[in-house]
């Protein structure tokens, strides 16, 4: 609560550049949740999670540079362009699991990435997609309010990222999600109490992929292009760090996670060349000496 | 439910860990398999469960050709069973272990919001009690004791209200007086649940089964009430002087 008012209170304050820093990182946020849904509660670490950003993102410009406007549809369709996407590479990946699953969702995310570079009719390639319009909003664009403001755009992502952490932490206390916990902890003895495992990780797969998909809109309606940088797999390893660093198992920490990320890429960018080292390291160290993440820092304090 | 085993043979590589094995279980049975370690009393178990497709032979459910259904649909028949080595969920508190087999019975578990769980919590409650677990409902199944958890492993096949159990040695490594509580917890199950019981403890299953079938090396050398099967010669000379 109390930081959501902290956040809220962003655009009243901070300089231009910070409200574009904090929109992004609240994006990536909505990403690194939709993340630790996999990696933290069904036990499942997708290492292709930007496949479902970028597919998101494209499925948004499109529909947007196709003359679509309108808030509603346009996360509506990453959300389901993206589920779309996760449903075969779910019902093919997870056949695997462990460290096969984590390679199977690599490299199907780099085909996607593949695709967006090559299918140049509809991605433009490497060029992407550029002059995305961020939609009206009816009603409000009277009241001077559009989402070409900073700040209007900014609540607009806090108030998604929130709806988004009350929707996966009431799906996770659910019993659809304490039954993922359950597959996670033992998948044998799941099935021998009569679940069919492989429904409920492929529903948690497409659910994760298609919060990711809302995420991939945002950044696509954000930066006004798409390009195949988002699915690329360094997005999907940021992420990771982002809920390693933040914690697993709870949607608080990758949240915060995806903040430190995003600002330890920008501190360490401006005054590290090699800054992906320096961020490996980070993460290294969280894992050796924080298992828990920020969050756990919190807990014990 | 009776359950019907046929000419089944099970191979690991060259070598049959079953043999053409016949089993005829009536329904409400309670029948013992006991044989000698690595008999294949526990794969057979396991291709009743259907974790295991025999290279030959058949499994019938009830009425119900099971041979080629996979675990999960064996169990929505109303198979149950517990596992030899205690399969539990490690990082879910007691409470949430047998809830989630209890969802499993009612088929509860495609909800996506919280609530509506106060018929499933209080069900829960008088299973922990039934079980003398209820003091640990909220630790972790990962940080009891060996005996809490062998208890635990029983329950999550008994939540399921099972018509068909298996039981792999749920006595072993348990104290007399943790024995006696499984014990006392089997003998209060409804007439009609069919119970296969694998385990070394003669006694317990002397005090449960009304028969009893022998495996040695995968094949069924023996199968009848306790006492002719005490008398058998065979039996004796594959388990010298454990009677
Ligand atoms: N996955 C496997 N691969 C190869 N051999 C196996 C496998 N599982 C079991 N076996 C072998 O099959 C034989 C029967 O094993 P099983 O576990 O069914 O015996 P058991 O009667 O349950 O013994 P115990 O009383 O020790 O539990 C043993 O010789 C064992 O080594
Ligand atoms: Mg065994």
């Amino acid at each position: 609560m109390l930081l959501a008012l902290a956040l809220a209170s962003i655009p009243l304050w901070a300089p231009r550049f910070w409200i574009y820093i904090a929109t992004q990182a609240l994006i990536f946020a909505i990403f690194a949740m939709s993340l630790d849904l996999l990696v933290g509660y069904a036990g499942l670490p997708s290492f292709g999670h930007a496949a479902f950003y970028g597919v998101g993102a494209y499925a948004c410009a499109l529909l947007a540079l196709g003359h679509v406007d309108g808030l509603v549809p346009l996360l509506l369709a990453g959300m389901l362009g993206a589920g779309a996407a996760a449903l075969p590479i779910g019902a093919l990946s997870l056949r695997t699991s462990g460290i096969y699953f984590l390679m199977l969702t690599l490299a199907f995310a780099q085909m996607l990435w593949g695709l967006a570079v090559n299918w140049t009719s509809l991605t433009r390639g490497t060029d992407g997609l550029i002059g995305i319009p961020r939609p009206a909003l009816p009603g409000l664009d009277t009241l001077n309010v559009s989402l070409y403001d900073r700040g209007p755009f900014f609540f607009l992502c806090l108030l998604v990222a929130i709806a988004v952490f009350v929707v996966l932490e009431s799906l996770v206390r659910s019993p659809f999600g304490k039954t993922l916990e359950g597959i996670r902890e033992n998948d044998r003895r799941m099935r021998a109490l009569g679940f069919p495992t492989f429904r409920y990780r492929l529903a948690a797969f497409v659910l994760a992929g298609m919060v990711a998909g809302i995420a991939g809109s945002l950044a696509a309606m954000s930066n006004g292009f798409a390009t195949p940088d988002l699915l690329y797999w360094t997005v999907s390893g940021l992420a990771l760090i982002a809920v390693v660093v933040g914690g697993t198992r709870s949607f608080i920490g990758p949240a915060l996670g995806a903040f430190l990320v995003l600002f330890a890429q920008l501190g360490l960018s401006t005054y590290i060349d090699r800054w992906e080292l320096a961020l490996g390291a980070l993460f290294i160290a969280f894992v050796l000496f924080l298992p828990r993440g920020l969050v756990g820092l919190v807990r014990r304090a | 439910m009776e359950v019907t085993v046929t000419d089944l043979t099970v191979r690991f590589g060259a070598v049959a860990v079953l043999d053409d094995v016949d089993l005829e279980i009536a329904s409400g049975e309670r029948r013992a398999l006991i044989g000698p370690n690595g008999a294949g009393k526990t794969t057979l178990l396991n291709v009743i469960a259907g974790e295991l497709r025999p290279a030959q032979g058949s499994v019938r459910l009830g009425t119900r050709d099971a041979t080629t259904l996979p675990p999960w649909k064996r169990a929505r028949l109303g198979l149950g069973r517990t596992f030899q080595r205690s399969t539990l969920f490690g990082q879910l508190t007691v409470a949430e272990n047998v809830a989630l087999a209890v969802r499993a019975r009612i088929r509860g578990s495609w909800r996506f919001w919280p609530g509506g769980q106060h018929p499933v919590r209080e069900e829960v409650g008088k299973r922990l009690e039934a079980a003398a677990l209820a003091h640990l409902a909220n630790r972790r199944a990962a940080n009891i004791g060996h005996g809490e958890q062998r208890m635990l492993e029983l329950e999550l096949a008994l939540a399921a209200s099972p018509s068909v159990l298996l039981l792999d040695e749920p006595m072993a490594g348990l104290s007399g007086a943790e024995r006696q509580s499984v014990l006392n917890r089997l003998l209060t199950l409804p007439r009609q649940v069919t119970i296969v019981i694998v385990e070394h403890d003669l006694d317990a299953v002397f005090a449960i089964a009304e028969r009893v079938s022998v495996l040695d090396h995968g094949v069924k050398i023996a199968d009848g009430g306790p006492a002719a099967v005490r008398a058998d010669p065979r039996v004796q000379e594959a388990y010298i002087g454990a009677f």
